[in-house]
């Protein structure tokens, strides 16, 4: 029962969302998504149950199933065309329901089960090959969807239009470089390769990064633009968060280890001294430092980051060495800071020790420190 | 064989970073953006507050280390010291955030302990006691809370949050044997300070 229902909802998924794509869609009504959510949570729900009866089923009541179903689907997809599309509930249960129960069942029905995000994301990264040409804009979206032999009205599912396109492209930088730090860090751990210093490691991973751009450099400025309007800044900064904080991770920082005593990344790494200055005495806690290397830490990246980019979009020399030697400037002025701060402080607590010392005299040689 | 183990896993998950080297976690990895929302909620306040109580016995230390309760306070300092370092792994592996008003907490818990044992023992005492209450309560919250959700997956977490709740019921009854309760003005002081727990940990889950 539940599995006719099912396969009912299946294959009018399938007819809306070519109906979908040949038509603008209208935008949903609030009533018609709970009304659509609330079946769709229903219909996962009979799911879960329907999963214990799979095993049950053979191949005859199949075909009886699919008999009587004829008559039920009819039903199922006109309550399904009442509901304007709705991408958001069909997103919610494209991704919760997993692809692989209802191809075993059902031999003869071998579409692909494709969600809205993964035809949007398709879009987008076939669009990235018409930037060059269309810029950052509609035109190349509708390209990319052409060049999949969609419709060029399907651009109507991206909202935030040319935002979209660049956000698309900067969480796909942002997951190729995590690829590759992941690589690189398996390789450290089998002991195939050595272990870089933080510093080199910051410059290669943020090279690494902006070399992404080399492509489309032409455009990227007004890229930069696009993301810098007011409805899309809370995704970018999102992006550029996420990116500082996996390369600080993948660089092996935990800012939080008290007398160096976990770290996964190499034991003996002095290369990660210029920046926890504190905490090579156990018991001179002062946790706050480490904590704050948090934030400090991934500021001056975030900071170094955005300059280089700046740099890079006006620099014309040959593979962009200005750019890298820029970063390279950035990331010693850093290093010598951080240094600078240790030197500050161990200077200053021995200071204060020279102070207490030369009271403790004083009131020694006054007598004030004798009991009468 | 145990290396070649760690080698598949590194392959097979998505985040090999995820895992430790111990190849054992406390904190079980979200399923869900919210249960992740909610769980580095749990861990940030957690070390917040242990790290706040770590500064309020510095304070005390500061002030009454060499007199007669300096022992005393000293290896309640040296408890909430563990504790803070547990959390601070943990923070460690699961990529959590620490609280931002970190140096604020530095501050206000130096100056709260230091202050209140400058009323003597017995301040330091209410001060402990206090405190203590507050986290007890606290950390019994986040108990119902993991308990409602899944006490299974939580297991682990759980056990570790009962452990650090006993521990500190445990110096809050140290403080009132050693007479916290007659400082003048103990009922004010311990809901002034009580008070003051509760905002904090209400600011530092946000935060």
């Amino acid at each position: 029962m539940a599995a006719i229902l099912l396969r009912g909802l299946r294959s009018g998924k399938a007819l809306r969302r070519f109906g979908s794509v040949l038509s603008a869609p209208a935008p949903p009504s609030p009533q018609c998504t709970n009304l659509n959510r609330g079946f769709h949570r229903a219909v996962l729900r009979l799911q879960d149950d329907s999963k214990s009866e799979k095993s049950s089923h053979t191949s005859s009541p199949r075909h009886e199933h699919y008999q009587a179903s004829s008559s039920q689907h009819d039903t199922a997809t006109a309550s399904q065309y009442d509901s304007a599309s709705d991408p958001a509930a069909e997103e919610e249960e494209g991704s919760a329901r997993p692809n692989t129960s209802y191809q075993d069942q059902s031999g003869e029905n071998e579409e692909e089960y494709e969600t809205e995000e993964q035809l949007q994301v398709r879009i987008l990264t076939a669009a990235l090959e018409f930037v060059p040409l269309h810029g950052w804009s509609m035109e190349a979206i509708a390209a990319g969807a052409e060049s999949l032999g969609l419709s060029s009205a399907s651009t109507g599912m991206f909202y935030n239009g040319a935002g979209d396109l660049v956000l698309h492209f900067i969480a796909h930088c942002n997951s190729q470089l995590t690829e590759i730090l992941s690589d690189q860090h398996k390789q450290v751990q089998l002991g195939q390769a050595e272990p870089k210093e933080t510093a080199d490691f910051l410059r290669d991973a943020i090279e690494t990064r902006l070399r992404m751009y080399i492509p489309y450099i032409e455009t990227w400025p007004q890229a930069m633009s696009i993301l810098l309007l007011p409805h899309n800044i809370p995704d970018s900064l999102k992006h550029l968060s996420t990116l500082v904080d996996d390369i600080w991770y993948y660089a092996g920082d935990r800012s939080t280890d008290v007398s160096g005593s976990y770290h996964p990344r190499s034991p003996s790494s002095s290369a990660h001294s210029f920046l926890t200055p504190i905490h090579h005495h156990p018991d001179n806690i002062r946790p706050a430092s480490s904590k704050m290397n948090w934030y400090t830490k991934r500021a001056a990246l975030t900071g170094i980051f955005n300059t280089t980019e700046l740099v890079m979009l006006q620099d014309s020399s040959p593979d962009f060495q200005d750019t890298w030697n820029f970063l390279d400037n950035r990331i010693q002025d850093i290093v010598n800071m951080a240094s600078t701060a240790k030197q500050v402080q161990s200077t200053g607590e021995a200071v204060v020790q020279g102070l207490m010392g030369a009271a403790v005299t004083l009131k020694n040689l006054t007598g004030l420190n004798q009991r009468r | 064989m145990l290396r070649s183990y760690f080698i598949a896993c590194l392959c097979f998950r998505a985040v090999p970073l995820q895992q430790s080297v111990r190849a054992y976690s406390v904190v079980p990895p979200p399923r869900d953006a919210e249960e992740k929302e909610m769980l580095h909620r749990i861990l940030r306040v957690d070390h917040a507050g242990e790290y706040g109580a770590n500064r309020i016995y510095a304070g005390q230390m500061a002030v009454l280390g060499r007199s007669r309760t300096g022992p005393m306070i000293q290896e309640m300092w040296d408890q909430e010291k563990k504790h803070l370092k547990k959390f601070s792994e943990i923070l460690a592996e699961n990529r959590v955030r620490p609280t931002a008003l970190l140096p604020l907490w530095n501050v206000a818990g130096f100056v709260l302990g230091a202050s209140t044992a400058l009323l003597g023992k017995e301040g330091a005492m209410a001060c402990t006691v206090a405190v203590e209450e507050s986290i007890a309560e606290h950390y019994n919250s986040q108990i119902r809370v993991l308990m409602e959700r899944d006490p299974e997956r939580f297991t682990e977490l759980l056990l570790l949050i009962k452990e650090f709740r006993d521990d500190e019921m445990e110096h809050h009854d140290t403080g009132l044997e050693h007479d916290a309760e007659s400082v003048p003005g103990y009922w004010l002081l311990k809901n002034a300070i009580q008070l003051g727990c509760k905002a904090a940990i209400y600011v530092s889950q946000r935060v």
